[in-house]
Parts: structure tokens; sequence; C-alpha cells
């Protein structure tokens, strides 16, 4: 069975979102990066970096969330999160590199500002430089959905799950969205899944407890 | 057949080795960003946002490098770029994401000081910035190959090229490798093929 290691307010969501799709049966093993969870040797056999999140699922030990992502969309999500066709498949590879390279540095770059800062303490003139790095990238998005509702056609794909994941970055560092209606529907019917919805659940179940 | 867009002297090289490890037939068309080739309405029919590299296979129309290197592999590679078994794919794909989150940001940074800047415009800071945030994923991948001979086994998968691609950003800007030895004789290794020997020439041959 496939077993998530991480904290749903970790990248590990992004694993728990994707398994939720697939309705693949899965453990979170729960890891508390405050207390140094992710450094102790029971993890460190698994993921030598001391990086959350990874999977173990069979003889299969990995790390990376997006391509995580992957993975599981092959292994439990044929059809469905991993589409059937060549051009499908492909284009689920394209966008979660793109996610990877283009759109999580300027996101990650804005969240770490705004959620780990005070306001007082936020860098103004990097969250402006990193809005502006923005623009294009959300641009290039939202005309590949000028003509279909999702990255590859009709469809919710791990193309949509992925690149979603990390826009929810831009979404919580108030980035607006709004100008590319497109781009702000389509993150609106991602995020609105029950896959989603289920992390959103166990994320606000996670900060009552803390 | 594949359709391969891009000068050999852009992230284009990395699907270049990848097609010629495999010794397929395609068809490289050489856009040079520089000439603006890239910005003209024939390509930006295949990449809206005018970057190389692109592929086109049929119906298939394709960008991001790292991510076209997994699609060659998956669909012309079965069995030597995309090894066989669940686990060692799954590596394929860990280290191509790993490639571009951890270590394509510091060595891109690299890259961009030493080639596309005169010697007196470099940031010395951010030079040594840079070789910090090398370090930590020089560590990851230099225990990954202490424990095997490459990334996903005893084969060279297309986990090995798309990180060995990155690395050369490394060796290109000398960065001094011996402290990770692991990592060392395994980025030699990998340059040395001759698949990648080809791609040089034809860098230089453009």
């Amino acid at each position: 069975m496939l077993k998530i290691y991480g904290s749903v307010m970790s990248r590990a969501s992004r694993n728990i979102w994707a398994a939720e799709e697939c309705a693949a049966p899965y453990e979170l093993v729960s890891l508390d990066f405050r207390k140094g969870e992710h450094k102790q040797p029971a993890y460190l056999a698994i993921n030598p970096a001391g990086k959350m999140p990874s999977i173990v699922d069979g003889d299969v030990v990995m790390a990376e969330s997006l391509a995580i992502n992957a993975f599981i969309a092959q292994k439990y999500g044929k059809g469905k999160l991993w589409p059937a066709d060549e051009k499908g498949q492909a284009k689920c590879l394209q966008w979660t590199l793109w996610a990877a390279a283009e759109l999580e540095p300027v996101a990650y770059g804005r969240l770490r500002e705004v959620l780990f800062k005070k306001e007082d303490e936020r860098d103004h003139k990097l969250l402006a430089e990193l809005a502006e790095r923005g623009k294009p990238i959300v641009g290039v998005l939202d005309a590949v959905l000028q003509t279909t509702p999702f990255i590859c056609g009709s469809q919710f794909t791990l193309a949509d799950l992925n690149v979603a994941c990390v826009m929810e970055y831009m979404v919580r560092s108030n980035f607006d969205i709004s100008p590319w209606p497109k781009t702000a529907a389509w993150y609106k019917a991602c995020a609105g899944r029950l896959g989603n919805m289920k992390v959103q659940e166990m994320r606000a179940q996670a900060m009552k407890v803390a | 057949m594949i359709t391969l867009y891009g000068k050999a002297a852009s992230r284009t090289s990395r699907n270049l080795w990848a097609l010629e490890e495999l010794g397929i037939a395609y068809k490289h068309v050489p856009f040079d960003y520089l000439k603006g080739d890239t910005k003209m309405a024939e390509y930006l029919t295949i990449n809206p946002a005018g970057k190389v590299p692109a592929l086109v296979d049929d119906d298939v129309v394709m960008t991001e490098s790292l991510g076209m290197n997994l699609y060659i592999a998956h669909n012309y590679g079965i069995g030597t770029l995309w090894p066989e078994g669940k686990a060692a794919r799954a590596k394929c794909i860990q280290w191509t994401l790993w490639a571009a989150t951890e270590l394509e940001p510091p060595a891109v940074g690299r890259l961009i000081e030493f080639n596309f800047k005169k010697e007196h415009e470099r940031d010395q800071k951010n030079i040594d910035t840079l070789a910090e945030h090398t370090k930590w994923p020089l560590n990851t991948l230099d225990a990954a190959l202490q424990r095997s001979t490459y990334l996903a086994g005893a084969m060279f998968t297309i986990a090995d090229l798309n990180v060995a691609a990155v690395c050369e950003y490394l060796t290109r800007t000398k960065f001094d490798l011996t402290p990770w030895p692991a990592a060392n004789r395994w980025v030699s290794e990998c340059l040395a093929r001759p698949a990648n020997q080809k791609v040089n020439a034809m860098k230089m041959a453009a």
C-alpha cells in the first residue's frame, strides 16, 4: 500500500490530493518538521536528504512531490489523472516540469515572504518583482486555457493537479489571478474538487491540533 | 518521427543527447533564439511561449526539455533509457524533477554569471551564494551514487542523462566537483558517453 511521509502542511499535501483523486488506498505517516522528525534516522533511511514528502509503495521508494504525483497517477489513475492517450501523457509530463521549473520558483518565493514573515518584515520589493515575473508565466497557462477547460482537454488530469497545487502558492500569497479569467475559473474548478477539499479539511484539523 | 526544435547550444542539447543515445531517426530544426527564430509565427504555433526546445511527434506537441526527455525515454527507450520495473521508473521521474527543482536553479545561475557576463561584470557575492546552494544537492547526489553505480540502479537511464545534463553547467563553469568523488566520477563518465560527445560536436559546429 502507498505510504505518504510528510505533513499535510507541507508539499505532501500535493500527494494526498493525488491519492484522493485516484481513490488509492494510502496511509499518511505524519512527520512534524517543527519537531525535526524528518531528520531522524528512521526517515533518513527513506530519504537521506531529510526532505518531505517521500513515498514508499512496495519496492518503490521515492521523493520529489510533483514526481511522486506522476507515479501515483500512472499506477492508480490510468484513464483519469493519467490520460489513456500518448498526447495527454506528454502534456502531463510537460506541465509537471513547467510547474517545477517556471511557476514554483516565483510562487514559492512569494509564499515564503507571506507565510513565514510578519507583515512588517516582508520584502515588498521582492514580492513586487516576483509578481511581475509571475505575470507572463500565468499568461502561458491562460493561453492554453482559452480553448479547453482543463490543460489536456475536457478532463482534469495530473497536469492540472500539479500546476494547481503550485498556483495555490500564488493565490495564498495574494497574487490576483482575476486579470486571467480563464485561469481564475480553472483554478476554482481545480481547488473545488473533492480531493483537494479533503486536503483542506486535513489542514484545518492539523491547525486545530497545533 | 520526432522533429526537435532548437539549436544544439541551448537546452535542446539535452534532447539531442537522449535521441542520440537511442539511435532513432529524428529531424533537427536548429532554431536560434538569439536570431529571433523562436519568435516567428511558424514557431509560435508550436510553442506560444517562444522558448526552445520543443518537439513534435505526430499529434504530440510538447515543451520543457526534461519533460520531453521523459517522453522520449518512455516512448522510444523501454529497457534502455526507460528501465524495466516500477522502482527504477519511479527513480527516473524523481531525479528528473530533482534536477529541475534542486540543481538547475543554482547551476543555471552560475552559467549566467560565467557564460553570459564579462569577467568585470560578474557578481562575486552571487557566485559565492550559488556555490553554497550547490553543495546541498551535490551531497544528495553523491550519497545516492555511493549506493549505486547509476541513479536508477546498475544501468545508465534517463535519470542519469537528465541530471548529468544539468551538472554540465557546473563543469562548464569550472565548479570543483572533487569534494564529491562519487558524483565527480559519475559526471565524467556520463558526459564522456559517445552520444553526448556527438552533441558537443554539434554545439561547436553551429
